[in-house]
């Protein structure tokens, strides 16, 4: 396969994170800085090699408090860096690595942090409740002018139409979609940095509260305060890196309307972006030894199981179906670090990249695989959709 | 079912006819001056042959139920729970998708294509809302 892709030219070097907790009370900037200095020392790098700087989200993109808890600027400010390439994301830069490795490759920087900062749990400890989506304006713009003045006002209201087509398609049953939360939570209680570390079981998940039907609360994933940040560098630096792993290949395509309600066949998701990712490397879906797919909600996974080809269209249900493939000694181990659903919504896949990364490097603790040489991950899922694979170098 | 606590929609050049409409009861889709095809939401745009002349079409015509979702959680103070959110297709109107709360049947009763009627009721803001309505022959 050609070396001519451009993410082979960059590499993910290093990774941090801040406390992360239902309410961890310091301000985002401070546990930005935390994740930040933290995954610059994990490269193996100082402050001053950071040239290139990049937020998710960019552009005011807040529609929920506590969604965006940090500023470009004032990182940059805090740490007293001069850079030559900066990026405000939006959920189309597909995933967090993607745009700071199109600058690292085209030479734009040499070393870039990319940074996501959430407040959502103190959000929801403000307002007695997760708070409405898009309640941070007064009013709904854009494709979400179509929803939330109907009630739908929160994601979890524009994903379970898709859970439903779903269910009505292939006849998942929920009792099979719990594997994905049980095996998750049973991932997460080897995590020490993990929220929730109690066993849930799927009688739990069964006995648990509807949110929009059919996904109930262990089917979505939880808001928290903390900050993850990834450090980019390009293949060049190698020799100064710590322990960076390779991007094989990656891609983010929207190949249908780009809008929660529009997309046209709810029952599959992602697999235009699984295919453009397949299409930039040699390795199949057999190579892979983890996969960190994206859990704002369960049935996200259940899309990606099938887009990314690790099992058919309509084969997800019999896949998870007891947990044993998707967990730690199966043929696929699923979001090793909780995922969303356990670990926090840390959100846009920054957490499921620092699991990766962790995989990758054999520093995963009591919930290593043994010997990962590829993990692939992938963020969101409806009408955008990024996907990854990594490997060791 | 009260549904007027939410938040109320920007309303721009593309989309104020259509909420003018749902005002009057009507659901107004857009089409395409120059091919005809329909569209839902307004773009400005025909998403068939590109074409920049758009007009109204009013859906008068029965739907069915594409996808669906009862939503159980009280996102905002005084929120009346539980309530349907109805994804509808219409047979006479190829390329219109269209949301909306269902009223007139059971939530139990709730399925993959069951036939509606375009209706609306009061939403936030003083807007009215698609609010489709069940058919008779439906399992109430």
């Amino acid at each position: 396969m050609s070396g001519e892709f451009f993410e082979r030219r960059a590499v993910i070097s290093g990774v941090g994170q801040s406390a992360i907790g239902r309410q961890i009370d310091r301000s985002g900037l401070q546990l930005t800085l935390d994740a930040v200095l933290a995954a610059i020392d994990d490269a193996g790098l100082s402050i001053d090699d950071i040239d290139g700087l990049a937020i998710f989200p960019g552009g005011g993109n807040a529609n929920v408090p506590g969604y965006s808890a940090a500023n470009l600027y004032e990182v940059q400010d805090a740490l007293g860096i001069t850079t030559s390439w900066r990026q405000g994301q939006v959920e189309g830069a597909s995933l967090p690595f993607y745009g700071p490795a199109l600058a690292v490759a085209a030479g734009q920087a040499r070393h870039v942090v990319v940074f996501r900062t959430v407040k959502e749990g103190s959000a929801a400890r403000t307002a007695g409740g997760r708070p409405a989506y898009g309640s941070t304006k007064p009013t709904a713009e854009g494709p979400l002018a179509w929803l939330l003045p109907l009630g739908a006002l929160s994601p979890v209201c524009h994903v379970a139409p898709y859970a439903t087509r779903y269910l009505h398609e292939y006849g998942l049953r929920r009792e099979q979609l719990a594997f994905i939360p049980v095996v998750q939570r049973a991932h997460a209680r080897l995590n020490p940095d993990a929220i929730y570390r109690e066993p849930l079981s799927v009688d739990d998940y069964l006995a648990a509260r509807m949110i929009s039907t059919p996904l109930c609360l262990f089917d979505c994933d939880v808001p928290v305060d903390g900050s993850t940040a990834l450090v980019i560098s390009s293949a060049e630096t190698i020799p100064d890196l710590r322990a960076p792993v390779r991007i094989e290949a990656m891609a983010g395509v929207i190949d249908g309307r780009p809008s929660w309600e529009q997309w046209q066949d709810m029952s599959r998701v992602g697999y235009a972006t699984a295919a453009a990712m397949w299409a930039r490397t040699d390795l199949r879906p057999a190579d892979v030894d983890v996969a960190q797919l994206y859990d704002g909600f369960s049935i996200e996974v259940v899309w990606w199981l099938e887009a990314l080809g690790f099992c058919q269209p309509g084969g997800a249900p019999a896949f998870i179906e007891g947990g044993t493939r998707i967990s730690l000694g199966g043929e696929l181990p699923l979001n090793t670090w909780g995922g969303q659903l356990s670990g926090g919504r840390l959100h846009a896949a920054f957490g499921h990249t620092a699991e990766a990364v962790r995989q990758l490097r054999g520093e995963a603790g009591a919930r290593q695989v043994d010997g990962a040489e590829v993990v692939v991950v992938s963020n969101v899922g409806g009408y955008e959709a990024g996907a990854a694979l990594l490997t060791r170098r | 079912m009260d549904a007027t606590v939410g938040i109320p929609p920007a309303v721009t050049e593309e989309t104020e006819p259509f909420w003018n409409a749902a005002r009057e009861g009507r659901l107004l889709v857009q089409r395409c001056l120059a091919c005809g095809a329909e569209s839902f939401p307004p773009r400005a745009m025909c998403r068939v042959c590109r074409g920049r002349e758009t007009t109204g079409a009013f859906v008068t015509s029965s739907g069915r139920i594409y996808s669906f979702t009862v939503n159980h959680q009280r996102w905002l103070p005084g929120l009346e729970v539980p309530f349907a959110i109805v994804l509808v297709e219409f047979a006479q109107h190829p390329g219109v998708r269209v949301a909306g709360r269902l009223r007139g049947c059971r939530l139990e009763a709730i399925a993959i294509g069951m036939p509606v009627e375009v209706g609306f009721e009061p939403g936030p803001g003083g807007f009215a809302i698609p609010s489709f309505v069940a058919m008779d022959g439906v399992n109430r």
